[in-house]
């Protein structure tokens, strides 16, 4: 058995659709698109149902990505029952998409979700309403798993039902009867559905039947202008108002108003929170208190697991411990590849995964309260500038964490330029680790002016961000073609497991689809650092030494140092390294400070910031476009900026002669 | 007037949705149609964007889309002061509710006295003087 969830944003959907299939859900996409598809089993009396989350709308025209998806799964796949789950306490607006699935198929469910929240604002009559529209009608509330039991039983029960059928005035309704024979004629199946959508003049569909029959176009063209003449508007207003008067007319006809005006909890909490001066001070300290809590709480366990893996202090890690016992029954470079190579790789892999699952559980925590819909609201017009809409914000500052979940985030922009844009200029943020590297060098070269030297870089990095924003949504990636309607939902306190649902599923993806990748790449980092085989592990006689000398002439341009570019090629596998890398080859604070000149450090710190994003970011970025020749742009483009800033400044610096 | 040129506190009446394509189709289908109801909330921090409630529920939009949408400006019968004549222009309710006010001398385009404002709300239509309660004076939106 097929079922099928649809619904408008914010109305609980997830909810529900956890509370029917708990953990066993899978997560992919929807096919050519970013879209993100969910599905799940659900057993019901022992009898198998599979779920699937159709993604979130608020119409079924031909616009975006997610009604093209909602409607063609139901018309390609014509599941057993589309279980419609709307907000109770947004009833109106919610039964806008119910009209049309009502259009779209007869199997359909009614779940009335947040019933507790509505039933503060108007009396619903659920009896009548069974009445009026003849099919089930559950009440629930998701998030207490009220409610569920009884939308499982009318799953199993469900039929084709006898809905009342959505009627047009008289004028409308002939000349639909006109084209439905037609198509009928043509053994067109839902004949009413398609002929309703090419008087409305749906792109796609016209596409459809046009390919078949041209004169079935044609003439419903002829009454289409006919209709527009006789309502003195254009179709697509006349066809929503009548839906919409549907809509209207049955809301309230079984809901009584309770208490109208009266000031809600949410009215309150944006009088502050989106308050006109204080508004986005109070943003900024939560988001700063964020990622206090998300270093505070990651560095043990980070620590921790660097610990369990690479050792300290002469104590032994996993990977020295493994790669000893490994190489006494194989050979010693196989142990090696497998220990110093993809083992370690592992161990970074996992590093991240506290700071990425803490980043994850504030943005679910952002999205599920209501809180991500003020932020877009607060800062639309900054980031509007750049090419954004107001949530891009999130991704962007996110990003000072950690890349990886940041440029997963970059999912809740709906537009898909908008999203590539905000992809593209993410690694250009400094992340948690490269913010790390920059606090140790500069403390290390510049011990008077480490602060500076710090904000400076920060600085630097936002105004790029800005600039190429700018120039990017001008120029190659021309901004959205919808408007920007944003719903701000009423404030809603996220449930632990909603959000740890959310966390989770969002962790794993990443730890499964990009930690192969990081792995990969670490055995390739192996590679170069330990071959050929004997010399000392990415020393100046390894591929990756060699590699290193024969750019150190280049290097020289941008003031990097042999060893500087060793440790950029580690780097690239996870920022943090470099400091490793630096110590290792000079094996102390002093001696690092004494082995680059101001100049050459600030240079290798400005390379540093921009030059590619680590393998974990790059892989993201890939999977997140599925994009070959984006993900190598992304990569030019770092190296192009770190090079002209090294550049430029170095040169500059040079002919100055200041710092040398 | 345009959506755009009304002030947070005020309401309006849709009376059109100017455009096409993309723009035109995606207001409609979050409920911005002639004859809705719409007030002005609040502005965003930096001016754009505008938060409105419609429908009761809450949206967004930039100046720019809100240009977009032709309003009349209304206001709701329960704030208007006593001893001001109006004209009603809609009254948000079901048949039931719009019935009820009927027998009271209140439908679309009928003249309205208010002799009281508050508490309860006193007028006087060609059927004679009625008392009002406040939340259906709010229902309620005149000129």
């Amino acid at each position: 058995m097929l079922v099928a969830l649809a619904g408008n944003p914010n109305t609980g959907k997830s909810t529900i659709f956890n509370a029917l299939t708990g953990m066993k859900q899978h997560v992919g996409n929807w096919p050519g698109v970013t879209v993100e598809k969910k599905e799940g089993d659900c057993i019901i009396n022992g009898k198998k149902v599979h779920v699937v989350d159709l993604p979130g709308t608020y119409s079924l025209s031909a616009y975006s990505p997610e009604e093209l998806i909602t409607r063609n799964f139901i018309l390609e796949e014509n599941p057993d029952v589309i279980v419609d789950i709307v907000d109770a306490s947004n009833l109106e607006r919610n039964l806008y998409l119910f009209t049309e699935l009502l259009e779209l198929t007869p199997k359909i469910i009614l779940v009335l979700n947040m019933f507790d929240e509505a039933q503060k604002k108007y009396n619903i009559d659920v009896h009548k309403m069974r009445q009026i529209l003849g099919i089930p009608i559950i009440p629930t509330v998701g998030i207490k798993g009220k409610g569920i039991e009884s939308l499982k039983q009318a799953i199993l029960n469900s039929k084709k039902f006898t809905p009342p059928k959505i009627e047009y005035p008289e004028d409308i309704e002939r000349r639909i009867s006109i084209i439905e024979k037609k198509l009928r004629k043509e053994n067109f199946e839902r004949a009413r559905w398609y002929a309703i959508k090419l008087l409305e003049n749906d792109a796609e569909v016209i596409k459809k039947i046009g390919s078949q029959n041209r004169e079935i176009v044609h003439l419903s063209e002829h009454l289409r202008h006919e209709i527009e003449d006789i309502y003195g508007d254009d179709i697509e207003s006349v066809m929503a108002s009548v839906r919409y008067s549907f809509a209207h007319g049955l809301f309230h006809e079984v809901a009584a108003p309770i208490n109208v005006g009266g000031v809600t909890i949410t009215d309150m909490l944006d009088h502050v929170l989106t308050h006109k001066y204080f508004g986005i001070p109070i943003f900024i300290a939560i988001m700063y208190l964020a990622f206090q809590f998300v270093f505070l709480v990651a560095a043990p366990f980070q620590d921790g697991l660097d610990f369990i893996f690479n050792g300290k202090n002469g104590v032994p890690g996993l990977v020295d411990i493994s790669y000893s016992w490994m190489s006494s029954f194989m050979p010693a470079w196989l142990a090696s590849l497998i220990n110093h190579g993809m083992l370690r790789g592992l161990g970074a892999v996992l590093t991240f995964m506290p700071v990425i699952m803490l980043l994850f559980l504030i943005l679910s925590f952002l999205e599920d309260s209501g809180y991500l819909a003020r932020v877009a609201f607060l800062m639309d017009s900054i980031m509007k500038k750049m090419g954004l809409e107001g949530r891009g914000v999130i991704p962007l500052m996110l990003g000072f964490g950690c890349n990886v979940p940041a440029i997963m985030a970059t999912r809740t922009l709906k537009d898909e330029n908008e999203r590539k844009l905000s992809i593209a200029l993410n690694p250009l943020i400094p992340c948690g680790a490269r913010i790390q590297v920059f606090a140790f060098l500069s403390y290390i070269f510049f011990p008077h002016n480490a602060a500076v030297v710090l904000w400076s870089l920060l600085m630097l990095s936002i105004a790029v961000v800005f600039v190429l924003g700018f120039v990017y949504s001008k120029t190659v990636l021309k901004g959205r073609t919808e408007p920007f309607v944003l719903e701000l939902p009423p404030y809603r306190m996220p449930t632990l497991k909603g959000i740890s649902i959310h966390m989770w599923e969002k962790s794993e993806g990443f730890l499964r689809k990009a930690g192969t990748i990081i792995i990969g790449a670490a055995a390739i980092i192996w590679f170069f650092a330990a071959l050929p085989w004997g010399v000392e592990y990415g020393s100046e006689q390894s591929y990756i030494g060699m590699l290193a000398s024969f750019l150190a002439p280049l290097g020289t341009h941008f003031g990097l140092t042999p060893d500087a570019i060793i440790s950029l090629f580690f780097g690239f596998f996870a920022k943090e390294v470099v400091i490793d890398v630096l110590y290792v080859l000079y094996g102390s604070k002093e001696a690092i400070a004494l082995a680059m000149s101001p100049l050459q450090a600030y240079s290798f710190m400005l390379f540093l910031l921009f030059y590619t994003p680590c393998v974990a970011t790059l892989a993201t970025i890939y999977d997140e476009t599925k994009n070959k020749k984006f993900t190598l742009l992304v990569i030019l483009q770092g190296f192009a900026l770190a090079m002209l800033f090294s550049f430029a400044f170095y040169t500059i610096g040079s002919l100055m002669g200041v710092g040398t | 007037m345009k959506l755009s040129e009304l002030n947070p506190g005020e309401y309006g009446i849709i009376k059109e949705v100017l455009g096409r394509g993309t723009v035109h189709r995606r207001l409609l289908s979050m409920g911005l149609l002639p004859g809705a109801i719409i007030r002005v909330v609040r502005t965003s921090p930096l001016g754009d964007p505008v938060e409105y409630e419609l429908r009761g529920f809450f949206i967004s939009l930039r100046k720019q889309e809100a240009s977009y949408i032709i309003v009349d400006r209304v206001v709701p019968l329960s704030m208007i002061p006593s001893g001001t004549d109006v004209q009603v222009i809609f009254i948000d309710g079901g048949v039931g509710f719009i019935r009820n006010m009927g027998t009271m001398g209140i439908a679309v385009g009928k003249k309205v006295h208010v002799t009281k404002r508050c508490c309860p709300m006193i007028i006087r239509t060609e059927l004679g003087d009625f008392t009002l309660g406040r939340g259906m004076a709010y229902r309620i939106f005149v000129r």
